[in-house]
Parts: structure tokens; sequence; C-alpha cells
């Protein structure tokens, strides 16, 4: 690949973020295959010292905040033309009520996701509670002459709460996991909007 | 090596490859190889939060026909790495606190 090669592919992949960005990582990385050139490579090899341009987007889109890339995209659709702002105004009780639908949806992914973790830890907390009213429970019993009984009670009641310390465990993972997916489905959506911006 | 620390430490040697002279982005990692795989986008990032945090200032000039920025300390730069040196020695003392090493308990 050629610099000029690598470097439209960088801009191009960066669409969507601010044009200021975009030039200033272009300039950085023309900079660097030059050094590279003046340090004995050829264009290709320099190029492809600096590795695959997808991993090099890549690694620039984790980096950029999502707000940056919102705010990027509303500025860019700042000056519509005149049929566009009609078609908006006349289009708007169809788009608002869609949009509004999405993030509505999205909204909801994640609240059923962390209201399991939720009743998760909420069943735990319950099998814990029971368990140390049982123990409670048959220590009473036993004072009141029926030993037996208030053993076995007790013995039920510790055992309860062994089961909840384990239940913790799984609910402690259950909540890692729905950190991940979170964490994930935000990545996701950050790269929604650079691809969005290539076509636009 | 955790992430965080490696990220640190990576901060505090660009910060010193920069210490004495100001220097430019590819002998920035040229000097800092023999310790640290630095790349370039890596750099690019690290450069840039230094410059936010007023750590190094950027000035462009010409060289051989085209323009290269060059990266200076400054005095916020400098009072990181006296930081990063207390820090350590602090780290140090621990270490050999832990291992045994150099201390009446040294087993080896």
């Amino acid at each position: 690949m050629t610099r000029l090669e690598f470097t439209e592919k960088l801009r191009e992949g960066l669409t969507g973020l601010p044009q200021s960005d975009i030039e200033e990582r272009a300039a950085f990385f023309s900079e660097m295959i030059d050094d590279l050139m003046e340090d004995g490579m050829s264009e290709e090899e320099a190029v492809a010292h600096i590795g695959p341009v997808e991993d090099v987007i890549r690694q620039i889109v984790s980096e950029t905040p999502l707000s940056k890339l919102v705010r990027e995209r509303v500025r860019a659709r700042r000056k519509p033309g005149v049929l566009m702002i009609i078609l908006l105004v006349l289009g708007s009780p169809v788009w608002i009520s869609v949009l509004l639908a999405a993030l509505a949806a999205v909204l909801c992914v994640y609240i059923t996701l962390w209201s399991l973790v939720i009743a998760l830890w909420a069943c735990d907390l319950a099998i814990f509670v029971a368990g140390a009213a049982s123990v409670v429970s048959g220590i009473f019993t036993a004072a009141q002459g029926q030993a037996a009984q208030g053993a076995a009670i007790t013995g039920a009641g510790i055992a309860l709460i062994g089961l909840s310390v384990f239940a913790g465990f799984v609910c402690f993972y259950a909540g890692k996991l729905a950190v991940l997916i979170t964490a994930k489905s935000a990545v996701l959506i950050k790269s929604m909007f650079v691809r969005k911006g290539n076509r636009s | 090596m955790d992430v965080q620390l490696k990220r640190g430490l990576l901060e505090v040697c660009v910060l010193a490859a920069i210490r004495n002279n100001e220097s430019y982005g590819y002998k920035i990692i040229k000097d800092t190889r023999p310790y640290a795989e630095l790349s370039e986008s890596t750099l690019y990032t690290i450069l840039k939060r230094l410059e936010t945090a007023g750590m190094l200032t950027i000035r462009s000039a010409e060289h051989d026909g085209r323009l290269r920025k060059y990266y200076s300390i400054t005095g916020a730069g400098i009072r990181r790495l006296e930081e990063f040196r207390s820090e350590w020695q602090e780290m140090m003392s621990i270490y050999r606190f832990v291992t045994g090493e150099g201390t009446d308990n040294d087993q080896t």
C-alpha cells in the first residue's frame, strides 16, 4: 500500500470524527511514514510497519468518546436544504415516534438485563434471610425442649445460608456479564455512528 | 502487565525521551524501543494526553522540505518524572520487604 492509499483509507474510516481530528491523525501518520523512509525503509515497508489501517481505525474509534461522535453528527447536519427542512417537519410525527420507539427499545433491553441481575440478588438475599430466620427459630425450638426438631430446623437454616453464599457467586458473575454486555454494546453503537458517516 | 500500569509507564517513558532535548515522533519510538514497545497509534494517544495535561508543548518546524512536529517537556512534565521516581523508590522498598531481598531475612 502506498502512503496516499493508507491516509485515504484512514480518512475514510474515520468519517464521523471531527475534521480537525482526522487531519491531525493523518498528518501524524504521514510524518511517521516520512521518518521511517528517512531511516531507510521503502514507502511500502513503512506503511506495512505501521500495521493494518483497520486496526489503527478501530483503536482510534474506541478511544474517541461517544459524545464527540454524536456532536460531530449533529454539526454535520446543520445546514440542510429547504426541501430537507420541509420533509423533516412534515415527516416529524413519523421519525420522532420511530426514534423514541428505538430509544425505548434499547432502554428496555438494558432494564431487562439489569432486572435479571437484581432479581438474582433478591432471590439470594431471600434465601439468606430464610436461612438466618431458620437458625434462630431452631434455637428457640430447642430451648423450649424440642432438641431434635430444633437441631433439624437450625441445620436446615445453616444449609440455606450456605446455599445463599454459593448463589452469591452466581449473582456476582451474572453482574460481571451484564457489565461486559453493556460495554460491548456501547462500542457497537459508537461504531454505528462512524460507519453511518461513511455513507453521508 | 496490568493495562493501566503499562499506560502510565509508557507515559513517563515518552516524557523521559524528551526530558533533555525536544524530540519528534519516530525518534521517541526509537529511543524507547530498548525499554518498551511503543506503537505509532499508542504514541499519538500518549502525546495527546500529555499535551492536554500540560506536560509537553508542540512546535512545527520545517525539515527536509516537509513539516515535522517537535515535542518539548514542560515544568509539569518534569514534576511528573520526579513523582515517578519517588513512587518507585517507595515501591522498591516495599519490594525488598516482600521478597526479603537485601535485608537480614535474605535467604538466597
